[in-house]
């Protein structure tokens, strides 16, 4: 009975080393790991640049503007980019960049058939996701406005449920 | 079914009170989440008999006759003829349109007597008629009410004002681009909308009695969805200049605005309730609109609380709290079409107004009634007897109908 005690403290000893030792290694690994969607805070994803002074900037409303890129045509009613916009947007920064100046406005529109309300909130957030990603693309914040028309203005294409980004001067 | 199902669906099927029209899966839909017993049905009061008495001058049979049909239309009496007993009695004298009112009751006791000197006979009246209902009811009358709407009969959206019979009715804005989105202040003497003029969506108010208008924001982004607060000093409304679209709400006295939501995606439609202390809005996160239900901070730096506000449905845009604050009615989809319904607040089973189109509600003052856009044209649904009527039609498309809170 003596005998079998250190026998059982070591193994002891060895479970505690390894369940130690798994504990570091998940820990290290914590980074790599990624968290599943729904425990992700969206907000702390980016950062949010305010938008700047509107001065300078002319509305599609009073003149006809050239747009900068095709327009991001939104197919579901949602405000994330898809894989598409990106490669829109991409081209369009590669193309843009090149004058540090230049400066977008970025229309948001959607089809008559939704909540005048909710369109132009919605419009807007597209406007606003659009913005962002431009600025990760290396555009200046105050060189991009935003606008959300809703369906109270339908833009110039076939689609009513579009981003437009015109160029200003 | 196993037991704990069993035991989950029970509870829902005991507390259910949903009065819905719109077939099981509305019901259903009613059930989930919900509890509660529902407030929707109300003990039903007796009715005030009320008689109208003589008036005596030039336009005294007019005024008369007028008054009784205007009590009558209100639905809040009942009207007694000559020979009959009544609660109340209102006389008077009448002459060149103005009109002397004399509100008594039973036993002849002066209740009061007030003069109305508009131009016109009837506005005299309608003005008498809501003195009278709202001496006896404590509700506000219907009569003077106004709603504002958006339409595009001109050729631009632009905002028009009627009266609750669809009557009376002018154009209020001529903007270049056109105006959307309106909201009456609680005395109706002030509009705020969204103008177009710049070529930007921008809030601005417009004071009905005296023609002046400002601008309330002019900020970067859109600013759209105002809604005046209970007494009139506040305006919430959505503006997107931080970078993402927020509520805020700004001080008519002070221009000063704070931001009282803390949403990551659309949202739109404020509305408050009748203590001026809380908010309800549609944010869409990603996955359709919901109900959402913000506390105002009565001073800057005052934690306040923001929840969302299950109604059964994934697509909840316009809320609208009523009078009373005991209910929010709000546009949802069922079927593929838009539908407003009502669900008190904070529990309670949902009531399914219209279905087939029926969009954007608004509430009457007194809390009656519910006016709405369907396919273009403006109605006014009884919440009461469900019985409804289209005021204007073809008028253009009208969207966004606001009654006078």
């Amino acid at each position: 009975m003596k005998a079998a005690t250190p026998m059982k403290n070591r193994t002891s000893l060895t479970a505690i080393r390894s369940c130690t030792l798994c504990l570091c290694v998940l820990l290290a690994s914590c980074s790599s790991i990624p968290m599943p969607s729904f425990l992700r805070n969206p907000a702390a994803e980016a950062v949010v640049y305010a938008l700047g002074p509107r001065d300078g900037f002319t509305s599609p409303l009073n003149g006809s503007l050239k747009p900068a890129c095709p327009a991001l045509t939104f197919e579901s009613t949602d405000f994330k980019l898809t894989s598409a916009h990106q490669e829109a947007l991409h081209s369009l920064a590669q193309e843009m960049l090149k004058n540090k100046k230049s400066r977008l406005l970025i229309a948001g529109y959607t089809p008559p058939n939704l909540p005048p309300d909710h369109a132009r909130s919605l419009s807007e957030r597209r406007a606003l996701a659009v913005r962002q990603r431009l600025i990760e693309l290396g555009f200046e914040a105050a060189n991009l406005q935003t606008v959300g028309f809703g369906n109270d203005f339908s833009p110039s294409g076939p689609s009513s449920d579009v981003v437009a980004v015109y160029r200003q001067n | 079914m196993n037991a704990r199902a069993l035991l989950l669906i029970l509870p829902l099927l005991v507390c259910h009170g949903t009065r819905a029209q719109a077939g099981v899966l509305d019901k259903m839909r009613g059930w989930v989440g919900l509890g509660g017993k529902s407030r929707t049905e109300e003990p039903k009061k007796i009715m005030s008999r009320i008689q109208v008495g003589t008036f005596s001058g030039g336009t005294g049979a007019s005024a008369q006759q007028t008054l009784r049909q205007e009590l009558l239309d209100s639905r809040e009496f009942f009207v007694a003829d000559a020979a009959e007993k009544a609660d109340y009695i209102v006389d008077g004298t009448s002459s060149g349109g103005r009109v002397t009112g004399k509100l008594r009751d039973a036993k002849g006791k002066e209740i009061f007597q007030r003069s109305y000197a508009a131009p016109g006979l009837d506005e005299n009246l309608k003005a008498l008629t809501d003195d009278v209902i709202y001496t006896i009811t404590g509700r506000p009358g219907l009569a003077t009410s106004r709603i504002v709407f958006v339409s595009d009969v001109s050729g631009k959206r632009q905002i028009y004002i009627c009266d609750s019979e669809g009557r009376e009715l002018h154009q209020v804005t001529h903007d270049k681009h056109g105006a959307v989105a309106p909201s009456l202040s609680p005395d109706s003497s002030m509009i705020a909308f969204t103008s177009y003029r710049s070529g930007f969506p921008i809030i601005r108010l417009l004071d009905l009695n005296l023609g002046w208008e400002r601008g309330v924001t002019d900020t970067p982004g859109s600013s759209f969805g105002s809604a005046f607060s209970p007494d009139g000093t506040h305006l919430a409304a959505v503006m997107s200049f931080i970078g993402n679209p927020e509520i805020f709400v700004s001080d008519l006295n002070t221009n000063t605005a704070a931001c009282v939501s803390d949403s990551v995606g659309a949202p739109s439609s404020p509305s408050w309730h009748p203590d001026g202390h809380q908010l309800v809005f549609s944010s869409d996160d990603g996955d359709g609109p919901k109900l959402y239900v913000v506390e105002v901070p009565k001073k800057v730096g005052d934690a306040s609380r923001l929840f969302r506000w299950r109604t059964g449905y994934h697509f909840c845009t316009d809320p609208e709290w009523s009078p009373d604050g005991r209910h929010i009615a709000f546009t949802t989809r069922t079927g593929g079409e838009w539908t407003v319904a009502i669900k008190p607040y904070p529990n309670g089973g949902v009531h399914v107004v219209q279905a087939g189109g029926a969009e954007h509600p608004s509430w009457s003052p007194n809390g009656h009634f519910i006016t709405y856009v369907q396919h273009g044209e403006l109605f006014v649904h009884d919440v009461r007897s469900g019985n409804r009527r289209s005021i204007l039609r073809g008028y253009g498309r009208i969207t966004e109908p606001r009654w006078m809170r």
